[in-house]
């Protein structure tokens, strides 16, 4: 083989390696097939006319609790908000079966915090669904300092009876640490790792973790189908 | 710049990505948090281009560097045309992967860069043995 031919054939065989890696890595993202969530402060249909308590979404006599540990700024956590959280809401939580509560973890880094602390001071006031859906609508880059002022006042616009300026005041009072300091210690005990990561069990009773091996609905339903039909 | 020294270089760059490459996957499967000063390396690990049909990129690159570990640890035109095959396929994919952290993910992961940077490396070190190779048959 002549110079030139081996470089000839080196570079055919890269090139023709490189688009097989190219071309799967775009048919395994589905990256025009992303669904774009709703803006900021667009929740109010999703939760409309659902009870929530601090950081509880749905009746507390529901069978069936759901344990949701999120970091505000996880991507993963966010598809899930997207993908499986509206199909719960709609056909578990609104018709009493399911309770899912959030318990966040702050992890990643500083807007982590941050918004983990607006979302808990807004469950002070009951809508911590509604900002947290409305974070993960407007998640930005990690630790970009996306969770500005401006966009706690959108998010909260948004939300009917939830007051922006208190809001921004709230998240740094001492009554948001201690929660805090709850859902670490919850995650710590159940030995989550990861985020999200889900428990589930009979509302009262013990919560086992789910290993969710997709982050659609067909994920965690087929686990709540299954303690519903005890 | 001999073949022999190309040889060694090529094998520390690749056992220093191979090493990367570890502790992304290790991370991701212990389901840690990366070390990171470019603040996007959570992002960019757990987006969805994360994965090549259901495997993580962490796990391709750790094989590929291997790969290369391999092909610059031996001697012979196999392993020189071996490792500019596989260094320059691995350099297409990293340019690929930097398109898509700075346009599409919008988010810079500080030890993908890494693992980029010493892939464009092995393809010079590569492009060199292929030259070298008849010369310098060490």
């Amino acid at each position: 083989m002549t110079g030139l031919q081996r470089y000839a054939v080196v570079l055919g065989a890269a090139a023709a390696l490189a688009a097989v890696l190219i071309g799967a890595s775009q048919v395994g993202s589905g990256a025009a097939e992303t669904p774009v969530l709703e803006p900021a402060g667009g929740s109010e249909s999703l939760f409309a006319g659902i009870e929530q308590h601090g950081g509880a979404l749905g009746s507390p006599k529901a069978p069936v609790t759901l344990v949701e540990y999120a970091d505000l700024q996880c991507p993963y956590c966010a598809q899930w908000s997207r993908e499986t959280l509206p199909v719960l809401v709609d056909e578990y939580v609104a018709t009493g079966k399911l309770r899912i509560v959030f318990l966040g973890l702050a992890f990643i880094g500083a807007d982590s915090d941050k918004a983990l602390r607006t979302a808990i001071a807004a469950g002070q006031d009951d809508h911590l669904w509604d900002v947290v859906h409305g974070l993960y609508a407007s998640q930005g880059a990690e630790n970009s300092g996306w969770v500005t002022d401006d966009l706690v006042g959108s998010i909260a616009a948004g939300v009917p009876g939830l007051d922006g300026e208190k809001l921004l005041v709230a998240r740094w009072e001492d009554t948001v640490g201690p929660e805090l300091e709850h859902a670490a210690d919850a995650a710590t005990r159940a030995g989550v790792h990861g985020t999200p990561a889900f428990q589930l069990g009979p509302t009262g009773g013990r919560l086992e973790l789910v290993d969710v091996t997709s982050l659609g609905p067909e994920g965690i339903v087929p686990a709540i189908e299954a303690l519903l039909a005890r | 710049m001999s073949e022999r020294t190309a040889r060694r270089a090529s094998a520390a760059a690749a056992a220093l990505g191979a090493a990367i490459s570890a502790y992304l996957l290790y991370v991701r499967q212990a389901g840690g948090t990366l070390v990171c000063s470019t603040g996007g390396c959570e992002t960019v690990q757990s987006s969805e281009y994360a994965e090549v049909l259901g495997l993580p990129v962490a796990a391709l690159g750790l094989v590929g560097f291997l790969g290369l570990l391999l092909t610059a640890l031996a001697r012979g035109e196999w392993a020189r045309l071996s490792q500019a095959t596989l260094a320059l396929t691995a350099l297409a994919f990293s340019i690929y992967l930097l398109y898509i952290q700075v346009a599409v993910i919008d988010a810079i992961c500080q030890w993908c860069l890494a693992t980029e940077l010493l892939t464009l490396a092995i393809v010079a070190l590569g492009l060199v043995r292929l030259r070298l190779g008849d010369v310098d048959p060490r």
